[in-house]
């Protein structure tokens, strides 16, 4: 017996079967985004193995709600969600004091293969780790889980302006630190 | 760098997902978590059934009796022992004469299988 071809198709379809309980679809959409939500709870500031236990209990609760998933945004986005949801769940049950505005250090982002884009994903990685943990949650659920301001304000229980000032911050200093690397470029271009 | 380029390449940067080299591994640990929550769910499910079922047949059963008991009060003007002894024979001779009795027993696990293949199919259909 021949294994069985994984599902093709576009991600709505895989989720309206996966909506009719086809395993088999859910796990191609599981294939296919796992490594965005993986990266992006990393991102938010969840060390490895906290990050991968998060990334399994959004898909499965993903696989619970995904009759819920309609197509209106991607699907990566709507699993990214669940999954920055499920974060911030966890950082408030250990009552960390995310808004303060002391830097911690980072855990490496582990198991990356060296493709093309390695580089400007380091880049974004290292830069994350100067900012406060407020800095880089905000920045992370704005630009990473494509969340509202207002979203991240009612998700975290902070006031919209607080959102806005981490954000505000955490760009200025992602700026300086990915701009380094160009003027490093042009210097040695001009040298 | 102007800030809607800067924003935009950093929208760029976070949507370029890390490549992981356990990415099979992950897979594989939520397939097998889906596959036991899948599996619970049907336990679940065929449980939730079979007790579904053993109280309705309970209720069939129970329901028969009544009949009787409303039979005999109907004739209670007559002769109410001895309707009450004729009832009480039927009820007997119906579940314990041997063919009767298997009969209305193999009815009760037959509605009994038959509830809990109902229960099992409307829930996964829900």
């Amino acid at each position: 017996m021949g294994a069985q071809s994984p599902p093709t198709g576009h991600d709505v379809e895989l989720a309206a079967k996966a909506a009719g309980g086809d395993r088999q679809a859910y796990g191609e959409l599981v294939r296919r985004h796992a490594s965005a939500v993986r990266g992006l709870l990393r991102r938010l500031g969840a060390d490895s193995a906290t990050a991968d236990d998060l990334a399994q209990d959004a898909f499965i609760a993903g696989f619970e709600q995904v009759a819920e998933f309609r197509g209106e945004g991607t699907f990566a986005g709507w699993i990214k969600k669940i999954a920055a949801r499920l974060y911030l769940k966890k950082v408030k049950r250990e009552a960390r004091l995310i808004f303060s505005d002391t830097v911690e250090p980072a855990e490496e982002m582990g198991n990356r293969d060296a493709s093309s884009d390695a580089a400007s994903r380091i880049d974004l990685d290292d830069a994350l780790k100067a900012l406060s943990r407020g800095e880089r949650l905000c920045v992370s659920l704005c630009y990473g889980a494509d969340w509202s301001h207002g979203e991240a304000a009612e998700a975290l229980n902070i006031p919209i302006g607080t959102v806005k000032s981490h954000v505000k911050r955490g760009l200025d200093k992602l700026r300086a630190k990915l701009a380094r690397p160009e003027e490093g470029a042009r210097r040695e271009a001009h040298g | 760098m102007a800030e809607p380029d800067f924003e935009a390449q950093l929208t760029r940067l976070f949507a370029e997902p890390p490549a992981f080299q356990d990415a099979p591994l992950f897979n594989a640990e939520v397939a097998a978590k889906l596959d036991r929550g899948w599996a619970m769910r049907r336990l679940f499910i065929g449980g939730a059934g079979t007790v579904a079922g053993l109280f309705g047949a309970f209720q069939i059963l129970s329901t028969r009796f009544s009949t009787e008991i409303a039979q005999l009060s109907r004739n209670g003007g007559h002769n109410l022992t001895a309707e009450y002894d004729a009832g009480v024979a039927k009820i007997n001779s119906v579940l314990t004469t041997p063919a009767s009795a298997e009969a209305v027993w193999l009815a009760a696990a037959l509605a009994v299988v038959a509830l809990a293949f109902a229960v099992t199919r409307i829930v996964e259909e829900l």
